[in-house]
Formats: C-alpha cells, structure tokens, sequence
C-alpha cells in the first residue's frame, strides 16, 4: 500500500533570468491499495512526476508523509527503495550494454542471486514479449523496446509496489497491450501499482482507482464511474477537463 | 560489494566505447614512442652537425690555405651554393658561410690583415652550434697566421698567448636536447589526464544525459559505494595509458639506436619505478577532480567545456618553473602537476631523489582525491543534480 498525504514540494528555479520559486506540488494525497492499480491522472507540469520521486525517495517533500508498505519514506528511504520499482520518464538504459546485462546490473545492485533473476528475467520476457532482444545491445531499440527493457529492469527484484512514470509515452499499439497484459498480470498477483497518465483511454482500461491532480492539487479520487458521477458529465474526458480546467468550462457553459 | 558491482558494469560499458580505444592507444602512442624518436632526431641532428664540423666558404678557391687549416683541424670544406644568403634566411642551410674575398692569398701574402665575413642567422637553436664552430674554426686560424707571423720575426708564442684558454664546456652535447627533455614527464603527465577525461565524463555528465542517473540512484545502494565504483574505473583507464606512455619511453630508448637520447636523459628500470610511484597517485587525483567536475555538466558537451579547462591546468602548472627560472623549491612539492613534473626531471637528469619527493606529492594527490569523492558523493544526492536535465 502506498499512502500519500498533503504533499508540497517546491523548486527554486530560474525564470525569465531570475531566481524564482517554482510550487510544483502543493497538496496531493491518495492511498493506492495492494491489488489494484491507482493511475495519477493530470495534465503536463500537475506534478504528478514530482510527487512519483517524493514516494521513491528521490527528492525530499517541503511537507506531508509519504508511505510505502506502512514505511516513511522521509525516515528510511533505503526500506522503501527495497521494497519499490520504478519506471521513471527517462528509461535510462546503458546503450552499450545488452538488454540482459541492463537488467542483470539492477539485479545485483539488488543483490538478487543470479538464479533467481534469471528466471525472473525469463517470465518477464515471455508476458512482454521481448525474448529475442535479450542478448542485444540497447543501441538501435525503439521506444516500445526500451521501455520493456527499463520495465523489466523495474521488476526484477519482483517488488511489491510498482510506479510508472508515463508509461505509454511513445508506444505503439502492440507495446500498450504487451504492458496492459502485464499490469494486469501483476495487480491479479497482489501488487500495489501506480501509473502516471495523461491518456483518458488507457485509464479507462486499466485502472481501479483515479486520481485526478491538477496544478499540484489532487481535486478528485475515486472510481471512473465516481468521478464521472462527481462531474455530472457523461464521459471521463468531460469530467476531467471539468476538473482539471474549471477555467475551461466556464468558458464552455 | 556494491563499488565492484559499479566497477564490473562501468568497465564493460567504457571497453566497449571505441572513444576509450582511441584515447588510450593514439595518446600512449604519440606520447611515447613518437615523441622521443623526434626528440632523438633532433639531438642527433644537432651533435652530428657540430661533429662534422662543417665549414662553408664562398668563394673558397680563393684561399687554399684557409681550406687547408680547416682540413687539418678535422673539419670538410664545402662550397657554399650561389643563393647562400636566401638559404641561410630561410633555415635551409644551417651552417655559416664564410665569404672569402678573391685577394685573399694575396694580402695572406703581403702579410697584411684580412677580412672575412661570416654569415649566418642564430634564431634556430638548431644553427648555433654550427655557427659557433665556424666562428671558433676562424679564430683558431687567425691565431695560426698571428704566431707563424711572430715566429718568423724572432717572438716566441708565449708573447702573443700570455693566457692559453681552453674550452671545457660541460653541458656539451647534451645542454640542448635537455631544453626538450621537460616533454617526457609532461606527456606522462598529459597522458593521466586525457585516459581520465572521456570515461569520467561517460560515467557522469553521460549518465545525467541518457537520464539514467536517477533509475540508478532508486536502487537501495549507498552513493559512496557508487561513486567509488566508477572512480576506480576512471583511475583505472587513467593509470594504463600512463602505463602504456611509459613503457612506450622504455620500448623508444631500447629500440632508437641513438647514443645522443641514452646520454641526454636516465631511464631505466628505476626511473620507470619513480615514474609509476609519481604518476599513478597522479592518475587517481585526476580521476576524481574530473568525474568532480564533469558531475556540474548536464551533457557531454558542457562536461567537455569544464574537462578542458582542468586539462588547460594540468598542461600549464608544470612549465611554471621553466618561466619563473626556479630550480626545485620545497614548495614546488605541494603542487600537483608541478610537482610531479619537477621531480620526474630531476630523476631523468639522474639527479637524487629522496623519499619527501615522492612522498609529498603522493600525499596531496591522495588527500585530494579523498575530498572530490566525498564532494561527489554529496554531489549525487543533490536533486538539482540528479533531475536537471
């Protein structure tokens, strides 16, 4: 279980040549439970990436908790990272390296004995169906290959809690279904998954719960249904533009 | 266990990058073998040009006297070509000519005083020498004429020589190839820095840049521990192209059959040992300072620009000393590259070196490394670091 309460988080950054405080999240919370899958759904600069590094441990949060697995990730990072995988929104390969060695790097950073990570590494191929990239090199793969890579690269130590950081971005339509089919996959064995999007469709397929997050807020949660609900719109698109961009359906009523 | 894992992947990663291949082999190969073959060549050159003693005269059927001194004190007559003064201009001719005018036999005769012109042009280091003999070949003539003169007017020659000057030049021979030995310790220097700055640069700024810093950093390891890794990778290329320099040295002085280069400067197996003991302290100073600075660069470009400006130091520093004209002060040996560099001269001169000098620099290169590992360990848990891109 991954448990987000009343983050902020802000940037000092340079805008227009001067220093600036730059808020990108300023109170986002949700808890997202073991066995299903919680999409962060919100528009470009939400903060939905930001706050997918305060639950990793990667940035440090101006204030609010994060929790992974009842652990605090303020107080223990490292617990947290152990029991965490991550896709973030850079894959990150190592272009020189072939797909195994990519992944058999995090594997022994992770001390997972080599056995065990083989055959890990062998079922995780098969569901993404990427068995003959194994023994090549990163350099040349599309973005649909890389992003098997870094996935499998992501699950290899078979964490318990699993964040995806745009998952989708750039695939074609075979790659969505390969990593449709895995998510699936992995929520029907128990684990807690939390994917970032700003795709209506794919939430539409996958998700349990919805978090809709719009300029660093969370401003609604639940079920697709429930949200639409919420909206009194008819689709879930309507809804979140209703949500996301009140601004917007001012001007639209 | 974490910084051998590191280690394993960035070794693999940098073996198979041809950049690596490049660096290491054109670098320890130039510096090396090369540089000493021209270094041979041009000392050789220079003696050979002194030992033949050569003396070219315009107009020289003039004077077979002159020409016949010269063949008895061991030097070749040579008939300067029409255009002398063009060729000696422009460096073509490296000897001085000696103009000889057509009634030379004539006043030599009459037992009047001659006049010669000698021309030459002592800009090119390589035309001095040459010029000097000829100079000293004339004098040694004129003081010939003088006594025989003297003689047959009843003086003995101790009246015209009261005081009998010899020259002993001590740096004879070696003094001008030793204006361009301070290039072997430079280039081992220089070596270090260019086998670090590639890797240093791929395992920092060129993880930032492919963005895959911050999945690594996700992993429950200590950065320590990371940072260690990939130091001693970048120490590690630094170190075999100082290696390969160096045995590149030893395989040019085994191989160039030059008796100039083997009396111009010491190395041999110790001076090998010393080189090694100066240099790979050196090797992993420069490993570190680089991935340092290459950390601040968010690209390979930019860690290019911050990379180039240490290389600038490390060229610079050890040529200070030739500037100021300050022969080894102590403090010299707190540093690094100028120490290093003045050290490493004094062994090729086969002067001593005790053990502060080895000590000392060592010191400094160790303790710095320690503080740009520290600094870049807390370098990777600063998030404008790790997510700038």
């Amino acid at each position: 279980m991954i448990e987000v309460e009343h983050l902020a988080k802000h940037f000092e950054a340079r805008v227009e040549g001067r220093r600036a405080r730059v808020v990108a999240v300023e109170d986002i919370g949700f808890t997202a439970l073991d066995g299903r899958i919680t999409a962060l759904l919100g528009p470009n600069g939400a903060g939905k990436t930001t706050t997918m590094r305060v639950v990793a441990g990667l940035v440090r949060a101006d204030r609010g908790h994060a929790r992974v697995g009842g652990v605090d990730v303020a107080s223990d990072p490292h617990a947290v990272r152990a029991q965490l995988g991550m896709l973030s929104d850079a894959r990150g390969l190592y272009a020189r390296l072939t797909a195994r060695e990519n992944v058999r790097y995090y594997a022994d950073l992770r001390q997972v004995p080599r056995a065990d990570g083989d055959t890990r590494l062998a079922m995780i191929a098969d569901l993404l169906d990427m068995g003959a990239l194994l023994d090549r090199r990163i350099e040349g793969f599309s973005t649909g290959e890389r992003m098997k890579v870094a996935l499998a690269r992501a699950l290899i130590h078979d964490p318990q809690h699993l964040i995806l950081d745009e998952p989708t971005n750039g695939l074609d339509v075979v790659s969505t279904r390969a990593l449709r089919r895995l998510l699936q996959h992995l929520r029907a064995a128990g684990k807690c998954i939390v994917i970032s999007t700003h795709i209506m469709q794919e939430v539409e397929q996958l998700a349990d719960e919805i978090v809709i997050v719009a300029h660093g807020r969370t401003v609604a949660r639940g079920t697709a249904g429930m949200i639409r609900a919420t909206a009194g719109t008819a689709t879930l698109e309507d809804a979140f533009v209703a949500l996301a961009y009140p601004a917007h359906r001012e001007r639209a009523a | 266990m974490t910084a051998w894992i590191v280690f394993r992947k960035e070794l693999t990663d940098a073996l198979r990058d041809r950049r690596t291949w490049i660096v290491v082999l054109v670098s320890s190969i130039l510096a090396g073998p090369i540089s000493l073959l021209l270094l041979s060549k041009f000392v050789a050159s220079v003696e050979e040009s002194v030992a033949r003693r050569e003396v070219f005269l315009a107009g020289g059927a003039a004077a077979p006297t002159l020409a016949n001194f010269i063949q008895r004190a061991g030097g070749t007559v040579k008939e300067a070509p029409a255009d002398f003064r063009e060729l000696v201009r422009s460096g073509e001719l490296q000897n001085a000519v000696v103009v000889v005018p057509p009634d030379f036999e004539a006043r030599l005769g009459r037992g009047e005083s001659i006049r010669l012109d000698v021309v030459f042009d002592d800009t090119s280091s390589r035309s001095q020498g040459p010029a000097r003999a000829t100079l000293g070949m004339l004098r040694a003539f004129s003081r010939e004429l003088g006594s025989q003169r003297l003689l047959a007017r009843g003086v003995g020659l101790q009246v015209l020589s009261p005081v009998d000057v010899e020259e002993i030049n001590l740096a004879a021979g070696k003094s001008r190839g030793a204006q361009l030995l301070f290039l072997v310790p430079w280039l081992a220097l220089l070596g270090a820095v260019v086998g670090a700055i590639s890797v240093a640069i791929d395992v920092t700024a060129g993880e930032r840049e492919r963005g895959s810093l911050e999945p690594l950093l996700m992993n429950p390891v200590s950065t320590p521990a990371i940072v260690l890794g990939k130091w001693a990778v970048v120490a590690a290329c630094s170190a075999a192209v100082v290696v390969l320099t160096l045995v590149g040295f030893r395989g040019a002085m085994v191989f160039i059959p030059s008796e100039s280069l083997s009396a111009l400067m010491q190395f041999g197996a110790a001076e090998s040992v010393l080189f090694l003991a100066m240099l790979l302290p050196f090797a992993a100073m420069i490993a570190a300072v680089n991935m340092f600075a290459a950390t601040y660069g968010r690209s390979h470009k930019e860690a290019q620009t911050y990379a180039s400006y240490l290389t600038m130091l490390v060229n610079f520093a050890p040529v200070i000393p030739l500037f100021l004209s300050v022969r080894d002060a102590a403090w010299q040996l707190y540093v690094p590259a100028m120490a290093q560099q003045v050290v490493m001269m004094r062994a090729l001169r086969g002067e001593a070196v005790g053990p502060a000098d080895v000590l000392v620099p060592a010191a400094m290169a160790i303790g710095i490394t320690m503080l740009a590992l520290g600094a870049q360990a807390r370098l990777l848990r600063n998030e404008r670091i790790v997510f700038s891109r």
